[in-house]
């Protein structure tokens, strides 16, 4: 069979480094990388402040600051509940604020967290206004060493899960992973062929691979279990799911944006000394 | 184009006679199967089990409703519930169900289907075939096959999960959480959506999944369609709100059609 695939030379490399803890990602690990976060509107995961703690920029989209007012002293039940809340404020609060509660609101305005006010603009969901805002602030850094966790994106209502995917697509240029307490996401562009570095302490074994956008003619993977060989994929016929990861780096080269996602172990250990 | 009728009268507390209306011809009655997948079972899911005619659990969907199903009724005796809400057949790859919960329905005559070999195939895939093969109706196009615990979770569950409704075009596959439902509206035909309000909307929208559309058009929705191009990357419609009561939905791909669930739903 002529292989149809075009020979992809650039190499993107994807790495959960994020799920370990600060001390365990080395300097010199070449695959560190600055973080930027994203709270959506629904409950955070557990493992939410391990990924605060990375982020540089932290952003709650509107009913996202309730999120973190209410759920991150619930983690940590044997602390001072309003000393959590003081240590986690977010730099950014964005949304048309039809959510956020106004106690929430008030009190992270006071503590400094910026608040944009985007009512007048309906025409894009939340996540996609607060990636075009991450953009825009973070014109000047190196976008391939540079990645928006996002929390929030996935259950709920299926319309605001498949806006919140299609910003993956819209964004494909940027590095995206939506995370919940069970999985990751994040889009493998066609325009690269993709190494992705397991973190099989907290991520594994269960994973995907589904061409959402459009079919795929052939995807060819190795360190599943069962890997694609110049495989055709398209919803109605085959897509990848429950397959497993076999070794500690995979890769996916494919004519056809797919999309990754891969279980988490939990409970993940956030190391973090409060 | 044939049209297909579709409207959630499942939803519904009581099954409503469908009113004549000038223009159109009433769906026909369906005939309901349900299948609990294993996720927490959403608040309505006996009124989803009495309207069905043959309820199947995939594998641990069966710790759901022996475990859940006493919760929707505090107020009454867990054990009364469970004989209540008995599925027929159990049938999967059984590494989920637990011994306990296993034990009660086989002494209880419910049918235990193993199908551990055959792993092609997901558990939901394996209910669909099942159910399509052994419902009691004759023409499939008055079936319908509503599924609980097939949304949220892991992700690629929830994708495989989808992708059966594809694979499964010619039949009415419904998948509900708490939050919504989602259907397939093939393109193969042109559709008609009768909302009922009183339990569905506003929030909706319509998502090209696996194949982008080039015109999709739209009658009864806040933001209609119009030969509109939607697509991964570009356009898909999403946070849309129905505006009459009558949606009509036609275009040249596969849609996933995406609509609210009104809280609380009463039994």
């Amino acid at each position: 069979m002529v292989s149809r695939l075009v020979q992809n030379t650039k190499v993107m490399k994807h790495a959960a480094t994020f799920l370990l803890p600060s001390s365990a990602v080395s300097a010199t690990n070449r695959l560190a990388q600055t973080y930027a976060l994203v709270v959506l509107n629904q409950q955070i995961p557990k493992f939410t402040p391990l990924l605060w703690s990375h982020a540089k920029l932290r952003i709650c989209a509107d009913g996202g600051a309730n999120r973190i007012f209410d759920g991150v002293p619930k983690l940590f039940p044997d602390q001072n509940q309003l000393n959590i809340q003081h240590r986690y404020v977010p730099n950014v609060i964005k949304g048309d604020m039809d959510s956020i509660r106004p106690e929430v609101h008030q009190f992270y305005a006071e503590l400094g967290s910026e608040i944009i006010d985007d009512s007048e603009n309906q025409d894009t969901n939340d996540l996609h206004k607060c990636i075009s805002f991450i953009q825009e602030q973070t014109s000047a850094f190196d976008h391939s060493n540079f990645c928006t966790l996002v929390t929030g994106a996935l259950g709920g209502r299926f319309d605001h899960e498949a806006a919140n995917l299609n910003a993956l697509y819209v964004f494909s240029d940027m590095r995206i992973v939506l995370l919940s307490d069970d999985c990751q996401i994040r889009l493998l562009p066609k325009t690269h062929q993709h190494e992705i570095h397991i973190q099989s302490t907290v991520e594994g074994p269960h994973c995907g691979l589904f061409p959402i956008g459009g079919p795929s003619v052939s995807t060819t993977t190795t360190g599943l279990t069962w890997d694609l060989c110049n495989s055709e994929m398209k919803f109605g016929s085959m897509i990848s799911t429950s397959n497993k990861v076999r070794e500690e780096k995979v890769t996916v080269c494919s004519d056809a944006d797919l999309l990754w996602t891969i279980s988490l172990k939990t409970p993940i250990h956030m190391g973090l000394t409060c | 184009m044939e049209v297909m009728w579709h409207a959630s009268s499942f939803l519904l507390p009581q099954p409503q006679p469908q009113e004549p209306r000038e223009d159109a011809p009433p769906p026909a009655a369906l005939t309901y199967a349900l299948i609990v997948l294993n996720q927490r079972l959403p608040r309505f899911a006996p009124l989803l089990w009495n309207r069905a005619q043959l309820r199947v659990c995939a594998d641990g969907g069966a710790n759901r409703v022996y475990d859940n199903m006493p919760k929707l009724f505090p107020d009454q005796d867990p054990q009364e519930v469970r004989l209540r809400y008995t599925p027929d057949v159990i049938k999967g790859d059984l590494d989920s169900i637990r011994d306990d919960v296993k034990e009660f329905y086989l002494n209880l005559g419910v049918r235990i289907v193993d199908e551990s070999h055959d792993q092609d195939t997901t558990d939901l895939h394996k209910c669909v075939a099942y159910v399509s093969g052994s419902a009691p109706v004759e023409d499939k196009s008055k079936l319908c096959i509503l599924v609980v615990g097939a949304l949220g979770g892991r992700f690629d569950h929830e994708i495989g999960n989808i992708n059966v409704l594809h694979r499964f075009s010619n039949l009415r596959i419904v998948l509900l959480s708490d939050d919504c439902l989602i259907h397939l509206l093939p393109k193969t035909h042109s559709h008609v959506i009768h909302v009922q309000l009183p339990v569905e909307g506003p929030h909706c929208g319509l998502i090209p999944i696996g194949a982008p559309s080039a015109r999709t058009s739209t009658t009864g929705l806040q933001w209609n369609l119009s030969d509109t191009a939607m697509s991964f990357g570009g356009l898909i419609s999403t946070s849309n709100v129905v505006k009459e009561d009558k949606i009509t939905v036609s275009s040249d791909a596969d849609l996933i059609w995406t609509i609210s669930i009104k809280k609380p739903i009463k039994e």
